[in-house]
């Protein structure tokens, strides 16, 4: 249950630092306001910063990491029934009317966590951010180094976001490249994210050299996922599968909504046939709710893809799109769904995010939205307390306020344990490097091992002791064999060990935290070369952050067009 | 400085006779309380327990082979609920037996491995869930000469005892994090041992290659075990100490 990806391959080295969080700062040299990179080294705190005048410099902000990040963490001491605002940091955001960058307060209120922002041209402005300001200031004591590409595929010239990407001083490597395959697609969703023009189908050749591209930069990459658009729109998807399917590769996913799948069962078998997995958007069980997100009842389609699913034993994770008053009282339900089926492998729940063609304009509420904290109540609320709030964790793989994840232990009998009910997370932070499986690597072998040995010595204090170790014993005996293992094969051992469940809040602009797109690991390749972290992408790239026809900044670069070496590339007010 | 093992609580298996009884003696000399196994004479452990007291320490006996594995469970259990605490194990139970390989039967080649290896292993299993939880431990295997060097020995002999210098070092890299080292003492001839059913010849090259020119005893084996089992030897792990007077 390892990211294979994140972990060190050959001549891929972790970063020199563990990047922590944005804080704003002066030059030392010219004295301009800048926000730096606050960086755990060695033993101390720094401050990295990039002004455009004067180039590189650095801050020393302590020489005791541990004090300063205590005293970090404490400023968000802050109880639930103080009234008023109490400002926890500072970052970057944007402006939801203009979209320029907009330094933001990260304010605590009520329990709850905010963006406060002053946008010189539209004024103020605010946002709710996390349900739970406990949940998000612990998730800092989560940060964990980064790991670097083998190589970046943009110099550093002008700072985040301005030079993605992804350049020399982005702190995350490409965990899970999404590349966009096609812009055509077969519904109108209306959280759809992307922007879709019907105009482009990638070609094959252009596709493989993303995937020369991925290696290059990765060595292997544990999974890499064709999204949309509908992929299985593209006339040529099982080439461009073929193509993906390398040694390199753990796993090629589709994102699909499966309305081919439920209706092709030669197309499901093919994929099937070459090993692929498919990522299905499963919102919801029942008409209202697919209407509302996927613009029209899919019950009988979903049901349709869930059957082939089923019978090809196709490995399979859900992604749930969760929108506040929409469709969050059937959490649980496809929570159920994940632990009935063996071929589900994972489930993604994804907090809706009001990005792009659709999404910009869904009717929300930016004060009063799902978050990661409480989908995860909705989890523990509708599966009466077979999950709990305490099963989950934040990932320090990519930015804590980013993403959360469980991953629950398969026992003898077949019910699922999660790992927060016998490993400690605060010693043992490696098994939360991970994307959906945990991997057969050497880290998580010697990680394994604590673990065994802390159940072994508390196994009769531990509910389930004995049959945790059984299970743990199976999991060894079968990720850690007297052989070889291929990136492949590894993969699938791990993946069969443990299911997971991710929470991944996409960002939008009331909540857009320039910090947590500074460690994003989930990129948009790009045909022109360019590495996209992608909430940057959908904000300044994709031309629809408030819905279709978003002006685009005059840096950024719209999907599907080829590379320019004349394009403008500067900071500036996007809008 | 004051007593090795003062406040500690230890475990010796075989302990009523021989090596073992100087082992569990010396351990309680040397301040710690004193649980042992045995399977044979109850007025042997009787004894034991009597000495042990005479120490002014904790005495534990256990009617229990070191091959029942729910009996070894229990035994810990009771000496961990007992005195909150097993800070040391001293795998000393074993047996020998002279027999040349061509007269070996497979009932001899697996009552060695499993009383001189498997007991280790079963008694060490058992002692770990303490002592990871308190991390902590001190674990001694009683090993010999025969499993080191070349020698004139039985074979499942040497080889039981040569599987228990590999125990050793596999199980210090296991739990070394824990703050537990597991060593390994490997004896020459001692007065008692097996150099009783030596043959006059044999001994007699013992002697003639050995710089110190005698066999050892259990009191002096037994000492090397008190300073290993001690916190003062705190950086020895994985170590197989040969104590034979240079042969």
């Amino acid at each position: 249950m390892e990211c294979t990806t994140c972990l060190p391959t050959p001549g891929r080295i972790d970063r020199p630092h563990t990047f922590f969080a944005h804080q704003m700062g002066n030059c030392a040299t010219c004295g301009a306001a800048i926000e730096g990179r606050v960086v755990l080294r060695d033993a101390g705190v720094v401050m990295l910063k990039h002004c455009l005048t004067c180039g590189p410099s650095e801050e020393t902000l302590s020489d005791d990491a541990t004090a300063w990040v205590a005293d970090f963490l404490a400023r968000g001491d802050v109880p639930d029934d103080l009234p008023g605002d109490h400002l926890f940091k500072q970052t970057t955001s944007t402006c939801p009317t203009c979209l320029a960058l907009t330094p933001a307060d990260v304010v605590l209120r009520g329990g709850k966590v905010y963006f406060k922002k002053s946008c010189a041209a539209c004024g103020p402005s605010e946002a709710l951010v996390s349900e739970n300001a406990r949940y998000y200031v612990r998730a800092y004591a989560f940060a964990r180094a980064g790991t670097e590409p083998l190589k970046f595929a943009a110099p550093v010239e002008h700072g985040c976001p301005t030079d993605c990407g992804t350049c020399g001083d982005h702190e995350q490597h490409t965990c899970l490249p999404i590349v966009e395959v096609t812009d055509h697609c077969n519904l109108e969703c209306p959280i759809c994210i992307v922007n879709n023009q019907y105009a482009n189908h990638i070609e094959p050749e252009t596709f493989a050299k993303i995937v020369d591209t991925m290696i290059a930069n990765e060595g292997q990459c544990e999974s890499i996922a064709l999204s949309g658009g509908e992929p299985t729109s593209h006339p040529r998807i099982l080439d461009l599968i073929d193509i993906a399917n390398r040694d390199q590769i753990g796993r090629v996913v589709v994102i699909t909504n499966g309305l081919r799948l439920g209706r092709d069962r030669a197309f499901a078998a093919a994929l099937k046939a070459r090993g692929a997995y498919v990522a299905l958007q499963l919102d919801g069980f029942t008409a209202d709710t697919h209407e509302k997100i996927r613009g029209r009842d899919l019950c009988a389609e979903k049901d349709a893809a869930l059957r082939v699913l089923k019978e090809l034993q196709i490995p399979t994770q859900l992604i749930f799109v969760a929108a506040r008053g929409v469709n969050e009282h059937q959490i649980g339900r496809v929570v159920d769904l994940l632990l009935s089926e063996d071929h589900i492998l994972s489930l993604s729940f994804q907090p809706a995010a009001f990005t792009g063609f659709g999404g910009g304009t869904f009717a929300h509420d930016p004060m009063d939205r799902l978050t990661i904290p409480g989908v995860i109540q909705a989890v523990e609320e509708q599966t009466a307390g077979r999950l709990k709030m305490s099963d989950f964790s934040p990932l320090p793989c990519s930015h804590p306020q980013c993403v959360s994840l469980t991953y629950l232990l398969r026992l003898p009998d077949g019910q699922h344990l999660p790992f927060a009910r016998f490993v400690d997370f605060t010693k043992h932070g490696s098994l939360l490097r991970s994307s959906a499986t945990l991997g057969a690597s050497p880290e998580i072998h010697d990680t394994l091992h604590e673990v065994i040995h802390d159940v072994f010595a508390r196994q009769d204090e531990i509910p389930h002791g004995p049959e945790i170790l059984k299970a743990l014993r199976r999991s060894l005996d079968v990720m850690f064999p007297d052989r070889a293992l291929g990136n492949k094969e590894a993969v699938r051992i791990g993946e069969q060990q443990a299911k997971s469940i991710f929470l991944h809040h996409y960002m939008d602009r009331h909540d857009f935290d320039l910090e947590r797109l500074r460690k994003c690991c989930h990129h948009y390749p790009q045909v022109d070369g360019r590495i996209m972290p992608a909430c940057g992408f959908n904000m300044f790239h994709r031309g629809a952050a408030k819905g279709p026809d978003t002006p685009v900044a005059t840096w950024g670069k719209r999907p599907w067009t080829p590379a320019s070496p004349d394009a403008p590339v500067r900071l500036t007010v996007v809008g | 400085m004051g007593l090795l093992l003062e406040g500690r609580a230890a475990l010796v298996t075989g302990a009523t006779r021989g090596l073992g009884r100087a082992i569990a003696r010396t351990l309680a000399r040397e301040g710690a309380d004193v649980a042992f196994n045995y399977t044979r004479s109850d007025d042997e452990a009787a004894a034991l327990v009597e000495e042990i007291r005479g120490h002014g320490r904790r005495a534990l006996p256990f009617k229990v082979s070191v091959l029942d594995k729910p009996a070894v469970l229990k035994m810990v259990q009771e000496i961990d609920k007992s005195w909150g605490q097993i800070d040391v194990l001293v795998n000393n139970a074993g047996v020998g037996q002279v027999v040349p390989l061509a007269l070996m039967e497979e009932e001899d080649w697996d009552r060695m491995m499993s009383v001189n290896v498997k007991g280790a292993f079963l008694m060490s299993q058992a002692v770990l869930r303490p002592m990871i939880r308190a991390r902590r431990g001190r674990i001694v295997n009683i090993s010999s000469l025969a499993g080191v060097k070349m020698m004139q020995a039985p074979v499942h002999y040497s080889a039981a005892k040569a599987a228990l210098r590999g125990f050793t070092e596999a199980l210090a890299k296991e739990v070394g994090r824990y703050g537990i080292t597991v060593n390994c003492l490997a004896p020459g001839i001692l007065e008692e041992g097996v150099s009783v059913n030596l043959p006059p010849p044999k001994l007699d090259e013992y002697l003639r290659n050995c710089a110190l020119g005698r066999v050892g005893t259990f009191a002096e084996i037994a000492e090397v075990v008190a300073f290993v089992a001690a916190d003062r030897n705190s950086y020895m792990n994985g170590a197989t100490v040969v104590l034979d007077g240079a042969v």
